[in-house]
């Protein structure tokens, strides 16, 4: 039978077991004249050329609304099936995919194209909304439901009656929360050459003009800090059309070229060339060719995943705990929250790839700054939740302040949601240590990054499927530790 | 009424941002000081339109395997190739020509640099001494910053750069790979002798810190790819119409953004060395 | 002749979640009978209810004791959920965004009767607890059956409008089963009384003669009929969120 405290303590003695086997080697030979040329850009931010940047800010949200918008009706549609194996094993796999990565695959086909973008949104989205918005209508209030005429029950008009409606201010928060992950998705998608403030961001980080990388994370805090202001429903609206307005969509794709990476592109190279299927030696072939792979790569790259993994989500929860007081309302009066709130807001938005490439320079090329990275960015994010929730705590009257407060009164009583939290988190974590491969740890996402580099689709969508495979087995063993210690989050962060 | 006709000017402008199949559109990799391509490359456009007589965007992306992936779907028909991409693009691409290489090109090659703290001296021959050291590449699919430096690394070790190298990053470009030499992040980097004399000049590098070791022998790299098809959908002579652009480009202003001191013609044999290279280490089946 | 009998309990045995039960019980009801089942709280009267709905749910209206409103809908479509098994999706969906003419007209009689006139627009979150109980009492009436099974359908109303909406339900059903925990109601509105005591029928006799000290005496050990607790509906948690 598993405990809170139990479960708390192996995970802790686990990520320990871990880091002894991680490199985590600190290497600062000379950080500082590097370190002191980011101070000096955030302190004088530049922006290099209005028309350019605002063009990529709309993209960035036009991308985001859209896509978005397009996923939660999916979503919507799905979640009465997802009771179906068949409706939870596609949207597991769909979500299990990093959206960089599914750029990646579409840039193949589509180019850099309005569709990529989109797409690359649009499907893990679909994948999460749809588990989410399941789980929310699952645990609605189900007394509604019965006092309906029993002719009406399994009908299409009791669910939208009588379960929709019903867990609709839910639907709203998550879906509103979610339009936050999916602006952070559709900039980081600039990465990889979609027209979004990633795109810049990017550049200029990587070109050491840090003035002008200030110049455009401001701007994305901006966006994320005001994102209540905008966010209602009629501004919503108006953005959403004109966000469709906004972004071009006539397509040019070649249909042959769709044909050709399906056909081709991605079969295995045995498989390419191979006259015919039958032949015994294609087989054959094919069998060297994954063991290869799985001998080359994705032994080292699950090994490494996992560490990273595992080392980030204890490192999240750690952060998440020293974090959350300062935006709880019963640590801090309001004036000294805001600016526990900016830095939360600083946190959560700069993209895990910045951050790791500032905690590079400063400690060098190991596991560390991606680790840094994950349970920094994690840890606001949850921070940021479960210090809200705070508000609902009522603690009793005269109860203890400062310290004793925090580890008598307010921690235990949030420990639960909060370990909801992290084990919801736990897949994303490992989505994301995946893609912070490409800084060069060698976990999956480093080989699946070099697999697009040398061209070869086939293994990048094998090392794919091998990640995606990674994420439902993590899913998996984090739904039974929830469902094990009866936790339920609240619905903003799953 | 104002409003509309902000948002479709915006839209004509994300619109011209992205391929427009209609127009003769080309690209780079983006190998070095990649905010400055916008206009390094928007001039070269400009002359080029003026020299053809048609429509001609630059389109920037974002790696070098996305400027070979636009060139085999067609959203661009001409490429400012490196050696390797360029020898994967025309691979691709049946029919596509290499037509024209920088002057320097002809004899290209890569710098091994090191921080000082390394402690290890420069010398004429492959470099003594940093066995177990760290090293970063450039771009994955660079000629100057991986393929080449990897081969020679693999000659004179007869091994692996990881089994050599006590870790092994890749810098994703070259001002990249200099930046993070010069802070001591790495003791090795591996990098393309043009960009690191443009950037010593500049004053971006600092000479105590960082400094040449050895340098490689000579190689053939960058160079100026066509698509094959081009003389189908541009008229005839085309192709051969870009080539002369190319090769009569003589504005001290426009070869400085490659920096090329000229260009000269090019053909795909030229790169036959760098594809038996690749094949050898295994980055071309 | 009799009328046909329409719910029959032979020497059953409910138990449920472990808790109440009901031990050996045998009652029949007939079409036309309107009964008060009594007795003090947890003595097995919901359980009883729900035996009873389950003998024929399609023509049975049932009336739970929590109010189970949709708390984001108006009072208006809360009351409309009681038919719509009357529509096909379509119809309904255009009605829960655009409230339709004919659907509120037929509402709004039921509205005036349970006092709800005034309050159809208004979203059941923001509805009183007596106010929440009307409307799912209207939901179940709405549903025009022959049969009604009301599980203190009134207990969080006031006691004037109380009297008035028995009445209302006794008048407008052939059949009618409630649990009351108000003697003096179960006297007035019912022709018969039942009284459970321990999961068991400790008293089944026709209204007339019985007088409230009789059925007290159901309630012994029980200083008075047990005040019940409902559950409304709140939003308060969720709504610190926002």
């Amino acid at each position: 039978m598993m405990s809170i405290r139990g479960v708390s303590v192996s995970f802790v003695i686990l990520a320990m077991v871990c880091i002894a086997f991680a490199d985590i080697e600190v290497i600062a030979a000379d950080p500082w004249s590097e370190f002191g040329r980011i101070g000096l850009g955030f302190i004088t931010p530049s922006f290099f050329s209005w028309s350019e940047l605002l063009t990529s800010l709309a993209n960035t949200i036009a991308f985001a609304l859209v896509g978005v918008a397009v996923a939660a009706g999916l979503g919507l549609l799905l979640a009465p099936f997802f009771h179906w194996r068949v409706v939870r094993l596609f949207c597991s796999f769909i979500r299990s995919v990093h959206e960089l990565f599914w750029a990646l695959l579409f840039l193949q086909v589509f180019g850099l194209h309005t569709v990529t973008g989109l797409l690359a949104i649009i499907i893990p989205f679909t994948g999460i909304f749809t588990k989410v918005y399941a789980e929310i209508l699952e645990e609605v209030d189900q007394r509604p439901l019965n006092a309906l005429p029993i002719k009406a029950l399994n009908t299409g008009s009791a669910y939208i009656y009588a379960r929709l409606a019903v867990a609709w201010p839910q639907l709203v928060i998550y879906t509103r929360y979610r339009l936050e992950c999916g602006i952070r998705s559709s900039s980081v998608l600039g990465f990889v050459g979609l027209p979004t403030l990633g795109f810049h961001l990017e550049t200029y980080f990587k070109q050491g003009d840090y003035s002008q990388a200030a110049g455009v994370l401001y701007l994305f805090f901006l966006i994320i800090a005001s994102l209540r202001l905008w966010t209602h429903r009629r501004g919503l609206l108006i953005l959403l059309l004109a966000s469709l307005i906004w972004l071009p969509f006539e397509l040019s794709t070649n249909p042959e070229i769709i044909l050709r990476f399906l056909t081709h592109d991605i079969l295995p190279q045995p498989m390419r060339d191979a006259a015919s299927l039958l032949d015994v030696s294609v087989w054959a072939d094919m069998f060297n060719w994954c063991v290869k792979l799985v001998q080359t790569q994705v032994g080292i790259g699950v090994w490494n995943t996992l560490l990273l993994t595992m080392i980030s989500l204890v490192g999240s929860g750690i952060v998440t705990l020293l974090l959350y007081p300062l935006v709880s309302p019963l640590f801090f009066r309001k004036r000294w929250r805001l600016p526990g709130h900016l830095f939360l807001v600083v946190l959560r938005s700069i993209p895990e790839l910045m951050l790791a490439f500032v905690v590079v320079v400063m400690v060098g090329p190991s596991m560390l700054p991606a680790i840094i990275a994950l349970s920094l960015h994690n840890g606001a994010i949850i921070a940021h939740l479960i210090g809200h929730s705070t508000i609902t705590l009522k603690l009793p009257l005269g109860a203890a302040r400062g310290l004793n407060r925090y580890a008598y009164e307010v921690t235990p009583r949030i420990y639960r949601p909060f370990l909801a939290f992290l084990f919801y988190r736990w897949e994303v974590i490992l989505r994301e240590s995946a893609i912070l491969g490409i800084l060069g740890i060698h976990t999956l996402g480093f080989y699946v990054d070099s697999a697009f580099e040398e061209l070869r689709f086939d293994r990048a969508l094998f090392l794919i499927l091998i990640t995606a495979l990674l994420n439902i087995l993590v899913d998996i063993v984090s739904r039974r530790i929830r469902k094990q210690l009866r936790l339920t989050a609240l619905p903003e962060i799953r | 009424m104002k409003l509309s006709r902000l948002i479709i000017a915006a839209t004509m402008l994300v619109a011209a941002t992205l391929a427009n199949a209609k127009d003769f559109t080309f690209t780079a990799i983006p190998d070095q000081d990649s905010s400055q391509l916008q206009l390094r490359f928007g001039k070269v456009a400009k002359y080029l339109e003026t020299q053809l007589g048609v429509k001609v965007n630059y389109v920037p992306v974002k790696s070098y395997a996305a400027a070979v992936t636009a060139f085999r779907n067609d959203e661009v028909q001409l490429a400012w190739f490196g050696g390797l991409s360029g020898v994967q693009a025309r691979l691709l691409v049946p029919g596509s020509e290499a037509i024209a290489q920088g002057y320097e090109d002809q004899f290209f090659k890569t710098y091994f640099i090191a921080h000082t703290s390394a402690g290890v001296k420069p010398g004429e021959s492959f470099p003594e001494g940093i066995e177990g050291l760290t090293l970063t590449f450039g771009s994955k699919g660079s000629t100057s910053g991986r393929l080449m430096p990897e081969f020679y690394i693999r000659e004179h070790f007869k091994r692996a750069p990881e089994e050599v190298f006590s870790r092994v990053g890749f810098s994703t470009d070259h001002s990249r790979t200099i930046a993070l030499v010069n802070t001591g992040a790495y003791q090795i980097g591996v990098v393309n002798y043009k960009v690191w004399e443009t950037e010593l000049a500049e004053g971006k590098v600092d000479p105590e810190k960082v400094q040449v070791i050895w340098e490689t022998p000579v190689y053939p790299d960058y160079q100026w790819s066509i698509r094959g098809d081009v003389d189908g959908n541009w008229g005839a002579g085309f192709s051969a119409k870009v080539k002369a652009a190319l090769l009569g480009m003589n504005d001290p202003d426009l070869l400085a953004s490659f920096p090329r001191q000229s260009f000269v013609e090019a053909k795909n044999s030229d790169y036959q060395p760098i594809l038996d290279t690749a094949k050898s280490i295994g980055l071309i089946d | 002749m009799q009328p046909p009998v329409l719910f029959q309990l032979d020497r059953q045995t409910i138990g449920w979640h472990g808790g109440t039960v009901l031990d050996d019980l045998s009652l029949s009801i007939r079409r036309g009978e309107k009964v008060a089942i009594v007795g003090k709280s947890g003595s097995g009267k919901t359980t009883l209810l729900r035996a009873l709905y389950r003998q024929s749910p399609q023509s049975i209206a049932f009336c739970e004791q929590a109010p189970g409103l949709v708390p984001t809908l108006s009072a208006f479509h809360n009351i409309y959920m009681g038919q719509l098994d009357q529509h096909p999706v379509a119809y309904n969906l255009l009605n829960l965004f655009y409230p339709l003419k004919k659907e509120i007209a037929k509402v709004a009689p039921l509205a005036s009767v349970l006092g709800l006139s005034d309050k159809l627009s208004t979203a059941a979150e923001r509805l009183s607890g007596g106010q929440q109980q009307r409307v799912a009492l209207g939901r179940t009436i709405f549903q025009n059956k022959s049969v009604f099974i009301g599980d203190e359908p009134v207990s969080a109303v006031d006691e004037v409008q109380a009297e008035d909406l028995l009445a209302y339900v006794v008048n407008t059903h052939e059949t009618v089963v409630l649990a009351l925990h108000h003697i003096e109601q179960a006297l007035k509105y019912c022709h018969r009384i039942i009284g459970i005591k321990d999961g068991k029928v400790a008293l089944d006799a026709a209204t007339e003669g019985l007088t409230p000290d009789t059925l007290r005496q159901l309630y012994e050990g029980e200083s008075q009929p047990s005040q019940l607790k409902d559950n409304y509906v709140t939003n308060a948690g969720f709504k610190a969120l926002c």
